[in-house]
């Protein structure tokens, strides 16, 4: 692959990581333990904004905090608890009224990538908008 | 070759590099062994031969494996009277240690991601050179629901497979217009394009909404020349003085990025294509953002040098590439670029 190369720079050698085998090191342990440090669940906090759409109904308490590292799958269960909706009632979650999010997807990264003034505006409705 | 003044990415105005890196990411295959559990083998069926391998493309989603793995499954394995009761409605997978499969990641991050995850847990048996199957077992019946969070089919995956494309398509431009003024029978044309595995379907549309990188200035340069003209994409002949392309590659709001860590948490962040100081943003530097103890800034910062590797479909990326560049050339099908880290490097 030649990405960026300069015509007036020096030849791009081939980096050692291309040509060595895989070697094991000393940091192994210390990448180990690193790993362990990122795996670790952070309990901040992060504030959801609720917002109906359509016909859906407004919820009369809609900003809440919810634990950054849980998966959005438990900002739909909440919700549907909140709004007290069984489990086959069909609720459509999207983000600043645009997609869908994956219900694996973490809140933290939601809320990094999407959040505007604070909060992470999650809408919902009772029927596909957006999807 | 190029028009360098167009309004909007357009496939006639792809550069040839963008769209051998393109094809190079589209052709990519991972190998597959999908073998039945071995309890729900329905009764008379020919046992030993209820493996199926397949040579999978990296691009593509466990669902739409289930015609050709249901095909070989009646024709080889089955008798008529399984035949005949099949559902495959009901059928899940699961990897070979007892895990439930993420069916709506592209195969390609599934491959990598359970392969990268085994060698860390277990460095030394992953010394070998040899290149390993994702082994998985398939359910017949009986899918956990509760578990599953959606129902693996082909028309789910596919709405999964939209809401991906629009997330990054938000992520770029703060906004989905461009997915959404796309007409039913073009986003369709997406999903049919990966379903076929046909190259030139699928970015007969993905070119409208996919941004390209152009040979223009990303932007205006810094005193002193930070970037030179010449630089990026090298084997296109720069132009002198055209304005930056509006819609190009490097006038994203961020580019749509994950990294995955073994056996950890997916990361995501916004990833802006130029840095304040008018470079471009290199996965070097999204790496020692996010990931700062595997990856550090520089060698005076501790750990003082790197202790993983980024694999960017399969492949060991070169830490200086630009994000704008991957954004346009490796992300998957469904726009994002994931970076997979591993903590060894691969053969």
């Amino acid at each position: 692959m030649s990405l960026g190369s300069r015509p007036n720079g020096p030849p791009r050698s081939i980096p050692p990581a291309w040509t060595s085998t895989a070697d094991l090191g000393p940091n192994m342990q210390e990448a180990l333990d690193a790993l362990e440090t990122y795996k670790k669940k952070d309990p901040a906090k992060v504030v959801v904004r609720f917002k109906a759409v359509g016909n859906a109904p407004i919820m009369k308490q809609n900003l809440y905090k919810i634990t950054a590292s849980n998966r959005f799958q438990t900002v739909i269960q909440f919700l549907r608890k909140e709004l007290g909706w069984k489990a086959g009632d069909p609720l459509f979650t999207y983000i600043n009224l645009a997609f869908a999010p994956a219900p694996d997807d973490i809140v933290s990264n939601l809320y990094k990538s999407f959040a505007t003034e604070g909060h992470l505006i999650v809408n919902y409705s009772t029927t596909a908008a957006w999807g | 070759m190029s028009t360098y003044a167009r309004p909007s990415p357009s496939a006639f105005t792809t550069s040839a590099s963008t769209t051998l890196f393109r094809r190079l990411t589209w052709e990519g295959t991972v190998p597959l062994e999908i073998r039945v559990d071995s309890k729900e083998l329905p009764a008379n069926s020919d046992r030993g031969l209820e493996c199926y391998y397949v040579q999978a493309p990296r691009v593509s989603y466990l669902p739409l494996l289930i015609p050709d793995l249901k095909r070989f499954l009646l024709d080889v394995v089955f008798d008529e009277a399984a035949a005949r009761t099949v559902k495959e409605e009901d059928w899940w997978f699961e990897s070979d240690d007892g895990n439930l499969l993420k069916w709506h990641w592209p195969i390609g991050l599934l491959y990598d991601n359970y392969t990268i995850a085994a060698s860390s847990r277990n460095p030394t048996a992953s010394s070998s050179q040899t290149i390993v199957p994702l082994r998985l077992v398939l359910h017949l019946a009986a899918p956990p629901t509760d578990k599953l969070l959606l129902s693996p089919s082909a028309e789910t995956c596919k709405q999964a497979f939209m809401g991906q494309m629009k997330e990054a398509d938000f992520i770029r431009w703060g906004n989905t217009k461009r997915m959404t003024s796309l007409r039913k029978a073009e986003q369709d044309g997406l999903w049919e394009g990966i379903k076929e595995h046909n190259f030139d379907e699928y970015w007969r549309v993905a070119s409208k909404v996919t941004p390209t990188t152009t040979p223009t200035r990303p932007t205006s340069p810094a005193p002193g020349g930070a970037t030179s003209l010449h630089s990026r994409p090298p084997s296109v002949d720069p132009n002198t003085g055209a304005a930056p392309d509006r819609d190009g590659a490097y006038s994203v709001r961020s580019v749509p990025v994950r990294i995955y860590l073994p056996d950890g948490p997916v990361l995501q962040d916004l990833v802006p294509p130029v840095l304040e100081d008018g470079s471009p943003n290199t996965l070097a530097n999204i790496l020692s953002t996010q990931v700062p103890l595997l990856f550090p800034a520089s060698a005076s910062d501790p750990p003082f040098q790197d202790l993983a590797h980024p694999l960017i479909q399969g492949i060991l990326a070169p830490k200086e590439t630009d994000v704008a560049w991957l954004g346009a050339c490796m992300a998957g099908a469904d726009g994002w670029v994931n970076v997979c880290v591993s903590l060894l490097q691969p053969r």
